[in-house]
């Protein structure tokens, strides 16, 4: 014989349930209201009104996905970090202008794109790289990035990514790190859903074709 | 449905790798419009979706220790101007600048207004004028025949600053000579505050002697005792000694004596 748990009157099971939904019901709105108050706009509206230490919270946040941004368009780890630093500082310089009504992350992408081209427009004044050394770097660079991916396939697929025009790469990895938001990669780029998609499709469009040669030489 | 089967064809002959240029733009055109999703087309999704499985290094420490030097710095830095952003605040500058403005222009008209030196020259030597005036009216009614009008001579000198020789000897003139009592004894009140003046202390001992009135001789013999004037015990024993003098009047005196 099991000892079998206490059949519970429907009367027992109604009111256990009609007191989990009040017990439920406060904590639930609360960590609602809590999650908000942690939401990036809600963030960074605290860091323009002056709470700047919460800073530190979106930098957690977005210092990753940033890195990778820059590091998937020059693929020089230390300069990608000074630029995301950069972005930051931008972001402190520039916090009275969040406005609070868009979102943060198009707009701290914006940031970090403008980053990126002034780097560019000072890299290409300062160097005025040749083919040859550019070739080299890549090269070597390639190495770098591609030593992180355990995949062969993915190795590949990063050497094709860096041999992709700078546009394009630059709207792969907009979508990549900004989860394929076409509205919101509109909003940084300034210009429509539909652009984007388009920019997209031409992007990988020509990822497959450097890809399927990458794949061939192999 | 016609469309669908369209775009269908074109979307087969693409994956084929068969499409030309001018189906290519169509599909792109059918892309934008929302019509074709990316995901749709072979390989697409599998690519973006391997794009996202591609690992980045992570940044370093010494990116995070350059973020949290920055922000203490910017930090420092806001706190310092935290005094500087309230003055260039939006909304205070107008405020500011129209608080100067009348502050300034204040300043102007209170300038262009205010009375010159020479005034206060003028004022000072008006009040003068006008206390000579004073004494002269009071000698002048000193001499009236009405005791009312001296009692009034008497009284304008309580509404001076500083009174000059011709006032005192005129009031202890008075304290002497006059026939009234109640002149004589509001011409010593008068004299009360200037009773200090050593001059005009012993005046008032000399006047002890030839005062005859009862009630002036108590009055004196109050200063004297709230003067502590020892020199006016010999002239209040004359007045002791006076056969005349009531007895009220001696006990009064005595213990102003005894004060002094």
């Amino acid at each position: 014989m099991t000892n079998l748990p206490p059949v519970q009157s429907f009367r027992e099971s109604f009111n256990f349930r009609c007191n989990l939904s009040k017990k439920l019901q406060f904590p639930i709105l609360k960590i609602s209201t809590h999650l908000e108050a942690l939401s990036d706009n809600a963030l960074m509206i605290k860091v323009r009104d002056g709470h700047l230490d919460t800073l530190g919270l979106l930098f957690a946040r977005y210092k990753k996905p940033l890195f990778g941004f820059f590091y998937g368009m020059n693929r020089d780890a230390e300069l990608s970090e000074d630029l995301v630093q950069n972005v930051f500082y931008r972001i402190l310089k520039y916090r009275y202008l969040f406005r609070g009504e868009g979102d943060f992350k198009t707009w701290m992408f914006h940031i970090a794109r403008n980053v990126n081209h002034d780097n560019f427009r000072k890299d290409k004044i300062r160097f005025k790289d040749s083919i040859e050394d550019w070739q080299e770097r890549l090269g070597s660079d390639e190495n770098r990035a591609t030593e992180f991916q355990k995949d062969e396939e993915l190795q590949l697929l990063s050497m094709a990514m860096d041999r992709l025009p700078e546009d394009k790469r630059e709207i792969l990895l907009l979508s990549k790190y900004q989860d394929k938001k076409y509205k919101e990669i509109g909003d940084t780029l300034g210009c429509s859903e539909g652009a984007v998609k388009v920019k997209v499709f031409r992007a990988l469009q020509e990822l497959k074709a450097v890809y399927s040669e990458l794949e061939k030489n192999n | 449905m016609m469309e669908t089967q369209k775009v269908q064809r074109l979307l087969l002959k693409y994956n084929a790798g068969e499409a030309d240029p001018g189906e290519i733009k169509e599909i792109e055109n059918l892309v934008e419009l929302g019509k074709i999703q990316l995901d749709d087309i072979e390989g697409f999704k599998k690519l973006s979706d391997e794009i996202v499985s591609i690992q980045t290094a992570d940044p370093s420490r010494s990116l995070d220790e350059k973020f949290h030097q920055m922000l203490s710095a910017e930090k420092a830095r806001s706190t310092k101007s935290s005094w500087r952003n309230i003055f260039s605040s939006i909304d205070l500058m107008p405020r500011l600048a129209f608080a100067s403005i009348t502050l300034l222009v204040g300043l102007a008209v209170g300038y262009i207004l205010r009375s010159p030196a020479k005034e206060e020259e003028q004022i000072v030597q008006l009040g003068r004028e006008i206390s000579d005036l004073k004494e002269m009216m009071m000698l002048s009614l000193l001499e009236k025949e009405s005791a009312t009008d001296r009692l009034k001579a008497v009284s304008l000198t309580q509404g001076m600053d500083q009174v000059s020789k011709h006032v005192t000897g005129a009031l202890l003139q008075t304290l002497n000579n006059d026939e009234n009592v109640n002149v004589r004894l509001a011409a010593l009140d008068a004299l009360r505050p200037y009773s200090k003046d050593g001059q005009i202390r012993e005046a008032l001992v000399r006047s002890i002697a030839l005062q005859k009135s009862p009630l002036v001789q108590v009055a004196l013999a109050e200063l004297m005792a709230e003067l502590q004037e020892k020199g006016a015990i010999n002239e209040f024993e004359k007045i002791l000694k006076d056969g005349e003098t009531p007895s009220d009047i001696k006990k009064k005196i005595r213990e102003s004596m005894q004060v002094i």
